[in-house]
């Protein structure tokens, strides 16, 4: 390895693509769509060299990230290739995607506050161009409005704590500050920085009730959501996660962050379901995801967050670009006869085989030893695996698919285990460990066990009340996102035919 | 106010509305429709006062585009002369020259507005926009398949439905339409009460409904189009479906919401616009002349089509042919056909629709849903599905995907699928990525009729569908049956590029009853009764072509014979050359294909949207002969179906191709036309964008209206359109009169000739095109004058 490999080389070659994307223009460009992808692919091969060698500022989260952004990058820019092929504006295109791919590539990678920010900034403005791709789509330029409101205003939150952590630490580098941070230092203006970083990460990951762009930004081609949804997106998780150590001087902040992202997780699960568009159902899942990342973070564990960040990430990217399986999908569904309904006891069965399998599958992988917040976060996974179980234990399954569904379950519940523990190892001691909880810890965890456990249970019953008349109100409700997205575009003239013409 | 209008009057022009619009087949299953079929009954110009009216959709193209071909001589003074002769409407030009001076773009054509337009004008809000997002937003949830987990409730009408879900949704008031909900919940019981009183609110007169009715459901977009699929499939059950009025109920409880809401502002702009659809239906002379450069464009095509028929015979094979093989009419087997007949003398296709006339309600292997593999216009009068062991083990393995599958999507264990599986989508991207797929899958076991039919009816089944392929003599040794399907992943409309006469499924399942059909001894033994001697060492065996990857696959184990081992090495040798030969002809023509060897990987590639050019490109159907055809260069444009008149004793067979390839080859070419005509009407938008909604359609971007037609990228390469939008030159050798006596006795067949949505030629006994059908059971000989001279 050369020893002056640097992070600002992995941006350079689609900094490169883009100018070149820019400047040749026509239906069938030879060359950038071509030079876009070896791009892609030497930022991959600098980012894999970068994380063996770890020349500073890197570190665990930043190689994590670099590794990630550079990887989903060369799938959306090989897939682009192909897709736009014909499109009239295809080089701009390129352009645009790789320039924003290059900005998140600064932004995991930033040393310091400057760059941080300033990466922040650009990329959601290079991401504008994107969603606004066809510009003489209303739509897209509602959705692409709101999301601008959006982010200046998180802009203006991101400086602030910048320059509030500035103030404090003496310095503009991100890694003294986080050591002195560790060891208590800061004081009331640090608590404001996080308390402004947090803001920052709530509207860049598209919390409730500022989650409304982001459901409406398929108005551009597919390549660009699985970009924001699998890369930019993921920002605001990010952000909390580099500034770990900072966030976990103010609980107060981090209980806030609990709330609102448990909240948007439930909300957008839920929401989710009453989606009949593949897209749009998958826009919704991800605020759902963004939500329960948040909430990770918000219980300190910032580990486990970035686990959620790269797996989610990864899904989603491949679920945004395969979403024109979707006919095929639901042809599929009906295939093999009517879906058996778990009773009210299959589901408690359901629910008692699965917190079995976490105590055992747990104890294998040292479950005494984490902490509440771990152990209550396991619990809510295993939630969501009791469903999988309920669907094998309704009376009308047959018994292989009993058998297969309890397979299933036990082999996500060790995935689950083993990724955790592996997160863990590989962050440690980048990533501050989650402290002990006080009482308004433990109250959050038990408000968080309830919540999502009532959910759960109500979710494995589905079937038994989701078409009772008396939920067909909170349905349309649910499935209008709680009209967060109409009050917003009231706002902001969403509807005016000033903006529409 | 004017006096009420009597409701049966309300409620007939309601119905007559519902069937201007066309159907739209959901995609698992999707056809060609005719987008016009609602004004079949009359001329393209009419149809264009019409559309423009309802829709502001233009029916042909930019003069720009005529004007180029004048000027590049494709069109020649003598086309435009014979269409402007032609050409029956009452405000057509002078003459020739008034014609040509007309050269200037006219304005865009614009439909007359609606309640909400005006409202729009009047408040600066866009009710258009905000009513397309709630018709959508409710359809999609209505209409869906089952891509979401929590559905709406189906049970009551879809007026009653969207009642109670209008009722709860608040969106219309927070966009600043007060009252809404209250004005749905007070509104009548039954749609056919609420469009009689929102008719009285309105102020329309009788002659005002039709056109105004058509209007209010063209703002739906393609759901109305699905919709009235539903009542098409009701009633070939023997049924019916309201909900296309139902739609138009709903639809017009948001313009009388709207009317009292801006009533005053807007009174003098509404009068004039319900004046102007009490008007007559009638062309203005701008459409005329759109619609006589139109038909000089389709005459020039014919021209080209009449030389390419001139030209010398292909040599004559041996009397036994070595090979034989049925492919599907669809214009892509053409090149496939010549390339495979070019290989050696002894080779011979035939074109046949490509179910091969068995068409049943096929049950897949381990499935309950009975797929309807046979045209749409048809009833599948017989059952079949995949026999095989397995099919418990298999089901338990798609229930389990199935569970797996709500994990991934319901609200608490979603979180756990992606903390415990998200890192396996890493390798899942670089699989798709670089186009690496596990082999592909294990054909389905053979299909059986279920039940069986009596012997009997086997044998008039099998004496049927030889009859009308015109196969009764000169059996080869092997006799291939090819269906059809195509390989593409990723495409939400895969079902476009099947075979549309197996319902948009792919046709092996048709072509395997056939072969198992005409292989049963007991068969053959009724038919050398009834005429028909089938030699004893003639093997029928089924066949798939597959059209994007122009592999054709074998079902050979399906009636294992060692006799024929030979024939069948030699057979899969030749396809694999032709297959070679095809792909470097279609490359010419496909993006980024090279000469032809990309092609199979391009199949394969989940970011290709243009994986084949599907049937774009048609513009004739033959009915003749193969020895008519064979060795002509008809670029994959033409549907051939073999016809032999003299062997069709009561011209049975003849009526037969009119009255259903021809109708659906015209549905196939309307299809195409209105896609590159009327885009934002009649095509199904930019892949892109694509957002499948509910398992059934697309839309674009974030919802709103169904997509309905073929996609932009399917009719156009970026750079040019790869269509050329002519309506279908339908060229059967027969004799004239007997042909004058199907159109007699079918007038629904002979109204699209009349009114030119097709054309109609009688080829004489040497193949020529001699005779052009003039309408009203009218022909005129084809002068040497107006033939070309081969260039």
């Amino acid at each position: 390895m050369p020893p002056h490999l640097s992070p600002l080389m992995a941006p350079v070659p689609p900094l490169l693509a883009a100018m070149a994307g820019f400047l040749v223009p026509g239906v069938r460009p030879k060359a950038p769509p071509l030079l876009a992808e070896a791009a892609a692919l030497l930022s991959l091969a600098l980012a894999i060299a970068l994380a063996l060698t770890m020349p500073p500022p890197m570190d665990a989260v930043s190689a994590t990230m670099l590794l990630l952004v550079s990887f989903i990058g060369w799938v959306v820019v090989r897939f682009a290739r192909t897709y736009l092929d014909g499109e009239p504006r295809r080089g701009v295109f390129i352009g645009w995607l790789c320039l924003t791919l290059a900005a998140v590539m600064l932004l995991v990678t930033a040393g310091d506050v400057i760059q941080l920010t300033g990466a922040w900034i650009v990329t959601s403005l290079f991401l504008h161009r994107l969603l606004l791709f066809y510009p003489g789509r209303v739509a897209a330029r509602r959705a692409a409005r709101k999301k601008f409101v959006t982010a200046r205003i998180g802009d203006a939150a991101l400086v602030g704590a910048a320059l509030l952590l500035i103030a404090t630490y003496g310095t503009v580098r991100i890694a003294p500050m986080l050591h002195a941070a560790r060891s208590g230092a800061g004081g009331g203006l640090a608590i404001a920085a996080a308390g402004l970083l947090a803001i920052a990460a709530m509207l860049k990951s598209a919390q409730f009730p500022t989650h409304g762009w982001l459901t409406e930004v398929m108005e551009t081609p597919t390549p660009v959501s699985a970009l924001l949804h699998a890369g930019v997106i993921n920002a605001g998780g990010f952000l909390l996660i580099r500034f770990a150590d900072v966030m976990l001087l103010a609980p107060g902040v981090l209980a806030v962050l609990v709330i609102v992202g448990g909240f948007t997780a439930l909300f957008g699960g839920l929401v989710m379901l009453t989606q009949p568009a593949v897209k749009t159902a998958l826009a919704w899942s991800t605020v759902a995801q963004m939500g329960f990342m948040i909430f990770e973070c918000g219980l300190a564990l910032f580990p486990l967050a970035l686990l959620h960040v790269v797996a989610h990430s990864l899904y989603k990217a491949h679920a945004f670009l395969s979403a024109g399986g979707a006919v095929e999908k639901v042809a599929a569904i009906h295939r093999p006869g009517p879906v058996a309904v778990p009773g009210v006891g299959a589901v408690g069965r359901a629910f008692l085989a699965a917190l079995a399998i976490y105590a055992l599958v747990g104890l294998g992988f040292g479950l005494t030893h984490k902490t509440p917040q771990a152990i209550a976060l396991g619990a809510i996974l295993i939630f969501g695996v009791a469903y999988m179980l309920a669907q094998g234990f309704a009376d009308a399954a047959p018994v292989a698919l009993t058998r297969r569904t309890a397979v299933y379950a036990v082999a996500t519940s060790a995935g689950y285990f083993a990724l955790q523990a592996a997160a863990t190892a590989l962050t440690s001691p980048t990533l501050p460990p989650a402290p002990s909880p006080g009482p308004l810890e433990w109250a959050l965890i038990v408000l968080a066990l309830f919540s999502f456990g009532l959910v759960a249970i109500a979710q494995a019953m589905f079937p038994l009340w989701a078409w009772h008349p008396a939920a067909a109100g909170l349905r349309v409700h649910l499935s209008n996102g709680l009209y967060a997205n109409a009050l917003m575009d009231r706002l902001l003239g969403g509807w005016s035919v000033r903006d529409a013409s | 106010m004017t006096a009420p209008i009597n409701p049966s009057a309300i409620a007939a022009a309601a119905d007559r509305a519902a069937r201007m619009i066309p159907p739209l087949w959901p995609l698992a299953s999707s056809v060609a429709v005719n987008p016009f079929l609602g004004q079949a009954h009359e001329s393209l110009a009419t149809a264009a006062a019409r559309l423009s009216r309802v829709a502001g959709a233009a029916v042909t193209m930019p003069r720009a585009w005529y004007r180029e071909k004048i000027r590049t001589g494709a069109i020649t003074d003598q086309d435009l002369l014979d269409a402007w002769t032609r050409c029956g409407e009452a405000r057509k030009p002078a003459d020739v020259a008034a014609l040509r001076a007309d050269d200037a773009e006219p304005p865009p054509p614009r439909a007359l507005p609606v309640v909400a337009d005006l409202a729009a004008g009047a408040s600066g809000i866009d009710w258009p926009g905000l009513i397309a997002d709630r018709l959508g937003f409710w359809a999609a949830a209505w209409f869906d398949e089952g891509q979401a987990l929590w559905s709406t409730h189906r049970a009551k009408s879809a007026y009653a439905a969207w009642r109670a879900v209008a009722t709860h949704d608040l969106t219309p008031e927070i966009a600043g339409l007060a009252g809404f909900a209250r004005h749905v919940a007070d509104a009548p019981e039954t749609a056919a009460d609420a469009i009689a009183r929102a008719s009285a609110t309105l102020g329309l007169t009788e002659a005002a409904l039709e056109t105004y009715f058509h209007r209010v459901l063209m703002t739906w977009g393609g759901w109305a189009q699905y919709a009235r699929y539903h009542l098409w499939r009701a009633e070939a059950e023997g049924g019916t479906d309201p909900v296309v009025t139902d739609l138009l109920a709903i639809r017009l409880l948001w313009e009388e919401a709207l009317f009292h809401q801006y009533h005053p502002r807007i009174a003098d702009l509404w009068a004039g616009t319900l004046a102007a659809h009490a008007a007559p239906v009638e062309p203005t002379r701008d459409q005329v002349i759109d619609t006589i450069l139109q038909d000089a464009a389709e005459r020039a095509a014919q021209r080209a089509l009449a030389a390419t028929l001139a030209g010398a015979p292909s040599r004559i094979g041996p009397e036994r042919p070595e090979l034989q093989a049925a492919f599907c009419i669809d214009v892509r087997s053409e090149v496939f056909r010549r390339a495979l007949e070019s290989l050696d003398p002894g080779i011979r296709t035939l074109g046949f629709a490509g179910f091969f006339g068995m068409g049943t309600a096929h049950r897949p292997f381990a499935s309950d849903i009975a797929e309807r593999r046979l045209p749409v216009l048809l009833n599948p009068a017989l059952g079949s599905r995949a026999g095989g062991e397995g099919d418990a083990a298999a089901r338990v393995r798609a229930r389990a995907k199935r569970a797996w599958g709500r994990f991934r999507a319901a609200a608490v264990s979603s979180f756990a699928f992606v903390e415990a599986t998200g890192p396996i989508h890493a390798a899942r991207l670089v699989c798709d990525a670089i186009g690496v797929h596990a082999g592909a899958a294990d054909p389905e076991p053979a299909p059986r009729f279920e039940p069986e039919p009596d012997l009997p009816t086997r044998v008039g089944m099998a004496e049927t569908v030889l009859r009308a392929m015109s196969l009764t003599t000169g059996f080869a040794r092997l006799v291939l049956l090819a269906g059809h399907g195509a390989t593409v992943v990723n495409n939400p409309h895969a079902s476009a590029l099947r075979c549309g006469a197996c319902g948009g499924y792919s046709g092996e399942v048709n072509a395997r009853l056939l072969s198992g059909l005409l292989n049963d001894p007991a068969v053959r033994g009724g038919l050398a009764a009834r005429g028909i001697v089938i030699p004893a060492d003639t093997l029928f065996v089924a066949a798939l072509h597959d059209t994007t990857t122009d592999r054709v696959t074998l079902f050979d184990r399906d009636h294992a014979s060692a006799a024929h081992r030979p024939d069948l090495d030699r057979a899969r040798r030749w396809l694999a050359r032709a297959g070679g030969l095809a792909r470097a002809e279609r490359a010419l023509r496909l993006p980024r294909a090279g000469r032809g060897a990309s092609i199979a990987r391009r199949a394969r590639d989940w970011a290709e949207i243009r994986p084949e050019w599907g049937l774009a490109g048609c513009d004739a159907f033959i009915a003749a002969p193969r020895s008519r055809t064979a060795g002509k260069r008809l670029a994959g444009r033409a549907f051939l179906h073999e016809y032999d008149w003299r062997r069709d004793e009561g011209f049975g067979v003849l009526e037969l191709i009119l009255t259903a390839p021809v109708v659906v080859a015209s549905w196939i070419s309307l299809q195409y036309y209105g896609s590159t005509v009327a885009p934002d009407v009649f095509g199904g938008g930019d892949k892109l964008l694509h957002n499948v909604t509910g398992g059934i359609g697309v839309v674009e971007g974030n919802g709103g209206l169904l997509r309905a037609g073929l996609p932009r990228q399917s009719v156009h390469d970026g750079e040019r359109f790869v269509h050329d939008p002519l309506r279908l030159s339908v060229c059967i050798e027969a004799p004239r009169e007997a042909i004058t006596g199907v159109l007699r006795r079918h007038p629904s067949v002979r109204a699209l000739f009349d009114q030119g949505w097709l054309h109609l030629f009688a080829l004489d006994d040497a193949g020529q095109m001699a005779w052009r059908y003039q309408g009203g059971l009218a022909w005129e000989a084809l002068t040497e004058a107006r033939l070309p001279v081969a260039a």
